[in-house]
């Protein structure tokens, strides 16, 4: 690791200024992605600014929506009594990423920053489109079990990471960034990339950005979430596959649903037409079972990935049967 | 149990330094000018180092030298022609990816990191193979003869039997990965004098082998390991690496550390080898066994040879007339490999006990009566008898505890939802090993006793059992008693491994106790002292401060009339999710037959560890490469995946705990690898009754439980 | 985010850093003295006292004050410099647990966290947890229930119980082996550090 340059910062208006000094810099926050990228080769930035002082802590109830900083923790997020309370799915999907320790450090804003886990990329000595554009795919007719089967494109099959943003995007989270100049909304769903020619860019928070908070509608879906997480070992593992489900059930009908997917896109994958499905129709097997495969509309394998053709829809299913029979 | 520990169970000796953070592993030792050693390594698989441009790196701030094949850092041995193919900065050569090529040492750790990132090679590179599976299949690639081949009656009987069983097994790298990374602190003094801090299972071998490279006395060195971060092999022998820093050392005359990184522990410390196995079982339809051959095909590397006893098993834990084994090896161009707890037996166990269940399901057996109906009297391939075993004893135990009336014979029968419950059995068994050790004893007047051997502890509880045995045989309360270990400059001992440590020098700690008894009532007689006195009063009368005795131990010839083995049984019950995927077990019942249970709480932990370890072999393990490129895709704790707290259950162990008459004064026999052996099969087995797939892949990940159908 | 991040030679990325430090305009963490030094005469040793940056923070209750690289992380700042090697380097990726020590009262990974992040804060290691030889409740829980082998995963382990206890995160022996997973042990000890566990936060000694 280079020995960088370290400033530290105590508001957004500073942060941005030293950002803007220097395209060489990052910010740093929790550290634990930034890190170990630094460690393996895969980012060596010249300036770490250090954003860990910038007051965006908060957690908290404004109108109609639940606003989180940006610099809250996992660990404080997925404790809120607030969060428990109004979304737990949320928490849930807190829970099931990384470990204890990393949740206590890591941030929101960086979670949504994390970069992919796939070999290829974090190995410097094989070729990566996303670390070194125009290097080529490894997983691409590589190891693949872990990659992606939506939005694919033959420069990256990589998916993104995080358990947080899965429950964001079906929660219909809104992003704060700001600037220089002021700040500006994205949905949620927006904020993520899918690969396509430029697997580089995760996602669209432009090079003086930063994200300020989360803002979450609240809901009434908290009675019925579930977070559903497979993975080849019980905790502190990457997903196979995992589903965030969040349904009201009224009258025996379901009248509001979220659905969405982990490890299996370059993005949080939202299931927009199982859940235009399902909206209206009883909570019933049989209709799970619709809305999975409708999920699988598009869904394409790289040979050690295809179980995930079947995985993906069975998980969906089991996630939504739990989900409902809560009680 | 339920995992409570009886009150009167002594704890472990070191149990303080462990918890308090005073234990000093290698790395840990503080030393007037240390520097830090950092590897470079190769970025191609085969071929040869074209150039190597190393400038950068030695301007960089804090460097002190940069070592390779460039500037070949003195190693008498490796000046002459001959020995081992990979002399490590004396070859130009690369024969795996990832192999050290030059090692850079700075003042601190990160700028020797750093520095190491500044050198560049180019090299010429060479067609390379590192797919095991390919390897095996091409019938133009080496192979050579890993073991005799055996024969017993004849040979492929189980073709013609009344019901026939054959199938294939597949085992992936698994790599060792204790959580202390590898290394070494080499400090090379004036006069060739040489003083290591090692990560090693063996001190006097760690001493042997730099002797025998640096060509300087034996006694010049001196190796220190007092703790060990684990091994489970790995540390069984002084790798490239560690003579690079010994060399470092001398070149600059300075202490050196190198601790190398997770993702090098992949590739330069060695692995648990892939391994394709073929077994045949033949049976009469009322479950006689006529018939077992087990065939082997397992990894070595290009460069050294490297076998393991992956059939052994099958050559007499079976009562059966006709047995052929055959063991081939096939040459990768990757690093060699190493025993890895339980190593070849508990490769061939998954094979053998998993055809085991699989011919009992065919004759629609209870695969527990079905093993039972052919457990031998005698052992057939060496035509001895065992010294001593109970596994129907440890049957019975064993499935009471794990509930086994409640298994239903038919596949998928208990289901409850999504979740479909399985029962497994398996057996383990490995060689009773005993070897020749020394050990020293101190009997002081102020009631204490000082033990001294060269031996190691990587974790069983050396020190403990030492302890236990020398405080059983003089009355000396545990905390009166030191055993002094991890240092060469101490009575020789075996390198802890193959299970033997307890057996070895607990011998030798028995005859030394021994010794200083009869010592004590001479003296008391001598003294006109009643032969019960204390032996404090006995020393102090006599004005001795002290009495020592140094005995060599090792065994005898009933080695020649017995078969000695150590047996487990392991029940597992798993729940295996129909929708995802996701087996996990549910419980474990571990039944160790080894002898006499000198320690039981280290024993006991012992035996859970190797569950441990077995549930990561069934369901979770394997090192991945990505054979194009020759380097390994999940190299590090997120990818590759050892067992997390979560994925283990409650685990009840039972020992029959009975003397074998014959091994050792204490009756007592290893555990370490029996504690793995077999119980992947369990895992397997059990997923199979669940679910009715037979997964001869292993690890049982989700989507091979998905896939078949 | 950077597309691609260059490697840059130590040696210009020192030359430049040299030519903008008095542009920095951050809270000035680079003493004064070796501004001016860098400034007048741009050597290796003025360099080298340039790339360090003063640390504060407090270690077992201890003041510890240093001037460090930024690129040192917690761990190894406790381990090569303060000398506390209780705490163990498993993987140095925050994959394994074995460098767990507490920040602020919270257990944290300490080989993902840059000890200058740290500046003002209160560690606490394996090292000073117990009260001089009188062990704290969780050793003890660990000799009793045999709770490791190797000893090497073990302060992480105990750091991590203790952490875990604290936060309440011990309901049943399922809630504890999840939030105990984040401590990789490969010798296998698990069942043991959960009974060490469930008996620490039931207050009791007994087992």
């Amino acid at each position: 690791m280079i020995n960088f340059q370290y400033l530290r910062t105590t508001s957004v208006k500073s942060a941005i200024a030293l950002l803007l000094k220097d395209k060489n810099s990052k910010f740093i926050a929790g550290g634990t992605n930034l890190i170990d990228l630094m460690k393996r080769g895969v980012s060596a930035p010249e300036k770490l600014i250090d954003i860990n002082h910038v007051p965006l802590k908060q957690i908290e109830l404004v109108g109609n929506n639940i606003v989180i900083g940006a610099l809250a923790s996992n660990t404080a997020v997925a404790e809120n009594a607030l969060i428990k309370d109004k979304l737990p799915l949320l928490a849930m999907a807190l829970n099931a990423g990384a470990s204890a320790q990393l949740r206590n450090v890591a941030t929101v804003g960086g979670n949504m920053m994390q970069r992919t886990r796939c070999g290829y990329f974090y190995d410097t000595e094989m070729p990566c489109n996303k670390r070194q554009p125009g290097s080529g795919c490894g997983a691409v007719g590589g190891f693949n079990r872990m990659h992606a089967i939506f939005g694919t494109s033959d420069k990256c099959i990589a998916v993104h990471p995080s358990d947080m943003c899965i429950a964001l995007v079906a929660l219909d989270a809104v992003v704060v960034l700001a600037n220089s100049k002021g700040e500006r909304k994205i949905s949620f769903k927006d904020f993520h990339r899918l690969a396509g020619d430029t697997p580089q860019l995760d996602n669209n928070l432009k090079a003086d950005e930063m994200i300020i908070r989360l803002e979450i509608p609240v809901n009434n879906l908290a009675k019925n979430s579930h977070y559903l997480k497979v993975r080849d070992r019980a905790s502190y593992a990457f997903a196979l596959v995992s589903v965030a489900a969040g349904m009201e059930i009224s009258n025996n009908k379901i009248t509001d649903i979220r659905l969405a997917m982990g490890g299996v896109a370059h993005k949080p994958w939202r299931l927009t037409a199982s859940e235009n499905f399902l909206k209206g129709k009883k909570a019933t097997i049989e209709n799970f079972e619709q809305a999975a495969k409708l999920a699988m509309a598009d869904a394409k394998g790289y040979g050690e990935n295809n179980f995930k053709l079947q995985m993906a829809p069975n998980t969906i299913i089991e996630a939504l049967n739990v989900a409902k029979s809560k009680a | 149990m339920n995992n409570q520990i009886l009150k009167d169970e002594n704890d472990r000796v070191d149990g303080v330094y462990k918890v308090t953070g005073k234990a000093k592993y290698f790395a840990e030792y503080e030393l007037p000018g240390l520097t830090y050693g950092v590897l470079v390594t190769s970025t191609i698989t085969k071929g040869k180092i074209l150039s190597l441009d190393t400038k950068a790196a030695e301007k960089a701030p804090g460097v002190i030298s940069v070592l390779s094949h460039l500037n070949k850092p003195s190693a008498p041995a490796y000046e002459q022609e001959g020995g081992p193919a990979m002399k490590i900065f004396y070859t130009d050569k690369i024969f795996f990816n990832g192999q050290p090529i030059a090692i850079v040492v700075a003042n601190t750790f990160e700028r020797a990191t750093y520095a190491a990132s500044l050198v560049k090679a180019t090299y010429a590179k060479e067609e390379f193979n590192t797919d095991f599976e390919k390897a095996v299949n091409d019938t133009e690639s080496k192979k050579l003869q890993g073991q005799p081949d055996y024969k017993r009656g004849v040979e492929n009987a189980y073709k013609t039997a009344e019901v026939v069983v054959e199938q294939k097994y597949h085992l992936p790298i698994e790599t060792h990965n204790p959580m202390e990374l590898h290394g070494i602190i080499a400090d090379w003094h004036p006069n060739n004098q040489v003083t290591v801090y090692a990560k090693t299972q063996g001190v006097k071998a760690t001493q042997g082998t730099i002797a025998n490279v640096f060509k300087i006395p034996i006694e010049n060195i001196q190796v220190k390991s007092e703790f060990v971060g684990g091994g489970f092999g790995m540390a069984l022998r002084t790798w490239p690496l560690e003579i690079a820093t010994v060399m470092a050392s001398k070149h600059i005359g300075k202490p050196v550390k190198i601790m190398i990184t997770r993702m090098q522990m992949f590739t330069m410390v060695g692995n648990r080898p892939a391994a394709i196995q073929t077994i045949g079982l033949g049976a009469n339809k009322d479950g006689t066994l006529t018939g077992i051959t087990h065939r082997a095909f397992g990894e070595t590397s290009v460069y050294e040879n490297f076998t393991e006893g992956v059939v052994n098993m099958a050559k007499f834990m079976y009562q059966c007339d006709n047995v052929n084994t055959q063991y081939t090896v096939v040459p990768v161009d990757l690093g060699v490999p190493i025993w890895m707890r339980g190593p070849g037996e508990a490769t061939g166990a998954f094979a053998l006990e998993s055809a085991i269940d699989e011919m009992a399901h065919a004759l629609n057996m209870d695969p527990l009566e079905f093993r039972i109906k052919n457990d031998p009297e005698r052992d057939q391939q060496r035509n001895k008898p065992f010294s001593d075993k109970n596994i129907k004893e440890a049957y019975r135990v064993g499935s009471q505890k794990i509930g086994w009336s409640e298994r239903k014979n038919k596949p998928g029968s208990l289901v409850d939802g999504q979740l479909k419950t399985g029962y497994g059995v398996s057996i383990g068994v490995f060689n009773a090993n005993r070897g020749r050790a020394s050990v020293k004893g101190t009997l002081k007047a102020d009631g204490s006793l000082i033990l001294q051997s060269a031996t190691s502890d990587i974790g069983p509880g050396t020190g403990t059992g030492m302890t236990l045995i020398a405080s059983k045989l003089l009355g000396i309360p545990v905390n009166k008693i030191k055993f002094e270990l991890g240092d060469s400059s101490l009575p020789p001992a075996p390198s802890q491994g193959g299970s033997a440590t307890l057996s070895t020098v607990g011998s030798a700690v028995n005859d030394v106790c021994v010794s200083l008894k009869s010592t004590i009532a001479e003296l008391a007689a001598n003294s006109n002292m009643d032969a019960t006195s204390n032996f404090i009063d006995v020393l102090k009368k006599n004005n001795l401060p002290s009495i020592e005795v140094t005995k060599q131990s090792q065994a005898g010839k009933e080695r020649d009339d017995y078969s000695m083995y150590s047996f487990s049984i392991h029940f597992v019950k798993v729940k295996v999710h129909s929708l995802t995927g996701v087996v996990k077990v549910d419980k474990i019942v571990s039944v160790g037959d080894s002898g006499t249970i000198v320690s039981p709480k280290t024993a006991r932990s012992q035996m859970v560890g190797g569950a441990v370890g077995g549930v990561g072999m069934a369901l979770t393990e394997e090192s991945i490469l990505d054979h194009r490129y020759g380097r390994y895709i999940n190299n590090n704790f997120a990818d590759y995946h050892v067992p997390v707290n979560a994925d283990i259950p409650e685990i009840e162990v039972h020992f029959i705990n009975k003397p074998d008459p014959y091994i050792n004064p204490m009756g007592a026999k290893g555990m370490g690898e029996i504690a793995l052996i077999g119980f992947s099969a369990a895992v397997a087995n059990a997923v199979f009754n669940a679910t009715g797939k037979r997964i001869r892949t292993l690890p049982i990940t989700p989507d091979k439980i998905l896939a078949t159908s | 985010m950077q597309s691609s991040d260059k490697k840059t030679n130590q040696s210009d990325s020192r030359r430049d850093f040299l030519k903008k430090s008095s542009l920095i305009t951050a809270i000035a963490l680079t003493p004064s003295v070796a501004v001016k030094a860098a400034e007048n005469q741009a050597d290796e040793r003025f360099a080298e006292l340039f790339e360090k940056i003063p640390l504060n923070l407090t270690v077992n209750n201890k003041a510890c004050k240093t001037s460090i690289e930024p690129r040192v992380t917690l761990l190894d700042y406790l381990r090569e410099e303060l000398h506390l090697t209780g705490t163990k380097k498993g993987c140095d990726h925050g994959q394994c647990g074995a460098c767990t020590v507490h920040v602020n009262g919270e257990r944290v990974n300490s080989c993902l966290s840059l000890a200058v992040m740290n500046e003002g804060k209160k560690i606490t290691t394996i090292e000073g947890l117990s009260n001089g030889d009188e062990l704290h409740a969780m050793q003890a829980a660990f000799i009793k229930h045999d709770g490791f082998q190797c000893g090497y995963c073990t302060p992480g382990q105990i750091m991590s119980a203790v952490a875990c206890v604290n936060e309440g995160h011990t309901n049943s022996r399922g809630e504890i082996s999840e939030y105990m997973s984040g401590n990789i042990c490969r010798c296998g000890a698990y069942p043991n550090i959960v009974d060490a566990i469930v008996e620490v936060s039931k207050g009791g000694t007994e087992a």
